[in-house]
């Protein structure tokens, strides 16, 4: 029911303007045009990348769920919550996420939790060999240093350790469930974590519930730890945050147009369709608001595609460019994005 | 004590070498090729350990099978050796320069087949010392092996750079053809021949017709209730691991399933719940066992006929590590030979694949993985007419080999001689406890299931913690 119930809120946050694969591409984090610029337009940071590993199958058998219980409605072009399923959404909590800028890279900070808990957990049963659970090597050499750097073995690291672990749990912001997930996955000494499907058999939901609840957990957590409150957790948050959001691609795109290059030019230089610098400038519109846009819209213009955006209350750039045909789509598209960052 | 006992208790921690080990080391180290066959849980990794610290410069062990490369790196690694390195294809291409930079201060250079065809990687070996070349999982280069790697065969063509250094095949379980196809490929010269008895003595066998499906269930649920394992259920697909984890879980087993298609970190769970006894059985297709380190299994179940002699042996024998009585049972009903044989055709290439593959260079999209690398191989070496002949005498091969294990089950000679017969080895001492053929007094091999206590299964993440981390 909880993804069931992000899901359905998902989808009321594209307002019926985008077609059932929007929220999916949103989740599983795609970097196209369409998708990052939707993450502006309809202010859905929170939910971008939050599972790249989602299936489509998965995914859709979900939809197919809230279809059958009539909570949307849907045809080729576009899905919307209907009435029904917005009753469904009211009253309940809303989900706190940070996909945006975290965009998987929180299973890193697990990994080196769950690392390190087993470490410490192995050492104090005296069985100082042991296969780890976390296989991935760079999470290895971060947790080697960082146990090197402070006296793991001594009684005091680890009390303190488990003190600010213990404190970051009883976050108020969290469920009794989050903090179950959490720490049942844990392993150490003589004892395992469970597996997804463990955890959603003991909490009667499903796994998917399961995994999007522990992602939650992590993102409050992570949101929690300051290095005051939690020096040692904070320096487990090293180099998780995506720094600058921008894809690779249209970073080497922003970079040029920095030099001055023209849309022309750089496509050519980098062996790339229009389109694509196309995307890229919306990319790097939406991440960064001070970006100068004088060269490929003015200003009058601007205020023109918001003026008929709000009128015909839509952000379907078919319906605006039928009123002003001398506009393109990019410019449309570009001037929508800039109307998010005036309003939002 | 002599230098080789010196090093196994200093390294590896054991006082004596097992039947066969120290032969076998003083061979590699005197420079001799070697074959050495011998069943899962003898020590085989020693074998290719133990002589790299009497001998300069470091050891390629070449092997076919990622995950279990990746828990060979493990164990070196608990060892306390951390010059190990596992080079293939998740690293990222700075992984993969790093490590070739720094080549030569790895004593343990592990590699897959596909990686031998690297250029870098090459002429980064070129410029180090190699103590020997190891071939793990050997019976995998021949045609005849159960899990036939056609990348493996390329491994000829690179040992041919290095005709000056010896080379130690390993494997569990070979066949005469098999052994044969192995020296002929690895270019070996008079190798020495190791072959210990596939025999495991501890494990008994029990062959059990049923009529049809609903009669199995019954009879594993009934077995696995009432006995104590630990034990390995094996069945062939992943709905079924995870139908009889539901069955049995409902009847208040410790029970998991295992597939290829969980998510590793799940996976890696599983292995330690079983490995640390939380778990009594986990049903499981043929994805489970390798880098399984459990001394105390009980049971193996199969609900199925294998698709082959020699898989069956390997996982048959991740029982009885620990040397105490075992035993393997295997149900079966009339129709399960077809179905053998159809789930070991299934990546086979048809007639139409391989006229496919000649005439076209792209069949990746449309033939599944397995068929379009074997077929890449095959096109390289032989004409469409060598190769349509090859495969025909491979699936008359399969099906004999699978209708001759049918028999084997149903017939009323001793399965244990007819195993080994199969291996061209001789049954030299009959254990008490053999098969369900000749005596098998189940109430002395098989323990009684303790019900266990109703531990609360209560949720409460404070005490989780507190079990993980005393205050």
């Amino acid at each position: 029911m909880y993804f069931q119930q992000l899901l359905l809120l998902i989808i009321h946050k594209f307002q019926g303007e985008r077609s059932s694969t929007a929220p999916y591409y949103l989740l599983k984090g795609k970097k196209s045009g369409q998708t990052i610029q939707d993450v502006t337009y309809f202010q859905l940071h929170p939910y971008f990348s939050l599972y790249p590993k989602l299936a489509k199958e998965t995914y859709e058998e979900e939809i197919m769920k809230l279809h059958a219980e009539g909570f949307i409605i849907m045809n080729e072009s576009m899905i919307a919550i209907t009435e029904k399923g917005l009753h469904q959404i009211v009253s309940v909590r809303r989900p706190f996420y940070n996909g945006w800028i975290l965009r998987g890279n929180e299973f890193i900070f697990w990994g080196r939790v769950e690392l390190i808990v087993q470490t410490l957990s192995q050492f104090q049963g005296n069985e100082k060999k042991f296969v780890p659970v976390q296989k991935n090597n760079e999470i290895h050499h971060f947790v080697k240093a960082f146990l090197h750097e402070r006296d793991f073995q001594s009684k005091t690291f680890v009390a303190n350790f488990k003190k600010q672990l213990f404190h970051l749990l009883e976050n108020t912001q969290l469920l009794e469930i989050h903090r179950n997930l959490f720490v049942y996955r844990l392993s150490g000494y003589k004892n395992s974590g469970l597996t997804w499907e463990q955890l959603a058999s003991h909490h009667h939901i499903t796994v998917l519930d399961v995994k999007f609840l522990f992602i939650e957990c992590l993102h409050i957590l992570l949101n929690e730890i300051t290095e005051e409150k939690y020096p040692d957790f904070h320096a487990l948050t090293k180099d998780i945050y995506v720094q600058t959001p921008l894809t690779d691609s249209a970073n080497k795109t922003s970079k040029l147009f920095e030099k001055g290059y023209t849309i022309e030019e750089v496509a050519r230089m980098r062996f790339l369709k229009r389109n694509t610098i196309e995307d890229h400038v919306i990319e790097i519109v939406s991440v960064n608001p001070n970006f100068p846009v004088g060269s490929f819209i003015s200003d009058e213009q601007i205020q023109q595609v918001l003026q008929i955006a709000q009128e015909r209350q839509t952000k379907k750039l078919k319906i605006i460019r039928e009123e002003i045909p001398d506009l393109s789509y990019f410019q449309i598209r570009l001037a929508l994005t800039k109307g998010e960052e005036i309003n939002g | 004590m002599d230098k080789l006992t010196e090093v196994l208790t200093r390294k590896f921690g054991y006082d004596s070498f097992r039947e066969g080990q120290k032969e076998i080391i003083e061979h590699v180290i005197a420079g001799q090729d070697v074959v050495a066959i011998l069943p899962t849980g003898m020590g085989k990794s020693l074998l290719y350990q133990l002589p790299g610290y009497l001998m300069e410069g470091s050891v390629v062990i070449v092997s076919p099978l990622l995950s279990l490369m990746q828990d060979q790196v493990e164990q070196l690694k608990m060892l306390g050796e951390k010059r190990v390195v596992a080079i293939n294809s998740f690293l990222s291409f700075e992984q993969k320069e790093m490590a070739f930079r720094n080549l030569s201060s790895y004593k343990f250079i592990f590699t897959s087949p596909e990686m031998l065809q690297n250029e870098r990687f090459n002429h980064a070996l070129s410029d180090i010392r190699i103590a020997y070349i190891v071939a793990d999982e050997a019976h995998c280069i021949s045609q005849w092996g159960f899990d036939f790697r056609p990348d493996y065969l390329r491994i000829a063509k690179w040992l041919q750079h290095y005709r000056q250094t010896n080379v130690l095949a390993l494997t569990a379980t070979a066949t005469t053809n098999v052994v044969h196809d192995i020296k002929d490929t690895l270019l070996m010269r008079e190798p020495y021949e190791y072959i210990h008895s596939l025999d495991r003595p501890t494990i008994a066998y029990e062959a059990i017709e049923v009529k049809n499906a609903q009669e199995k269930l019954a009879w594993i649920l009934g077995r696995i209730t009432s006995t104590s394992g630990p034990g390995i259920l094996y069945t062939q697909s992943r709905k079924k691991t995870e139908m009889y984890a539901h069955e049995l879980q409902k009847r208040g087993i410790r029970v998991a399933y295992y597939h290829a298609k969980m998510d590793q970190d799940d996976r890696i769970l599983v292995q330690q719940q079983f490995q640390q006894g939380q778990l009594e059985w986990i049903c499981a297709t043929n994805a489970f066992g390798m880098g399984i380190h459990k001394d105390n299994i009980r049971q193996i179940i199969h609900d199925h006929i294998p698709t082959s002699i020699a898989s069956y042996m390997q996982e048959v024998g991740r029982a009885a590590r620990d040397g105490a009585q075992s035993i393997a049972s295997l149900l079966f009903t009339a129709t399960d030979v077809e179905q053998a044989f159809y789930v070991a055709m299934q990546d086979f290439p048809e007639e139409a694949d391989i006229r496919l593959a000649y005439e076209s260079n792209n069949i990746q999209l449309q033939l599944p993985e397995t068929t379009a690398r074997i077929l890449d191989y095959w096109k390289e070496e032989l004409t469409e007419q060598e190769t349509t002949r090859l495969f025909q005498t491979i699936k008359q091969k399969k099906w004999t080999e699978i209708q001759g294990l049918y028999t084997m089950l149903q017939n009323g000679v001793c399965i244990r001689e007819q195993l080994l017969h199969y291996f061209d080895e001789q049954l030299t001492n009959r254990p008490k406890h053999c098969c369900s053929k000749c005596s098998l007094p189940l109430q002395e091999i098989l323990v009684d299931r303790k019900q266990l206590s109703e531990k609360s299964e209560e949720i409460d993440w404070k005490i989780k913690l507190d079990e993980l981390l005393h205050s």
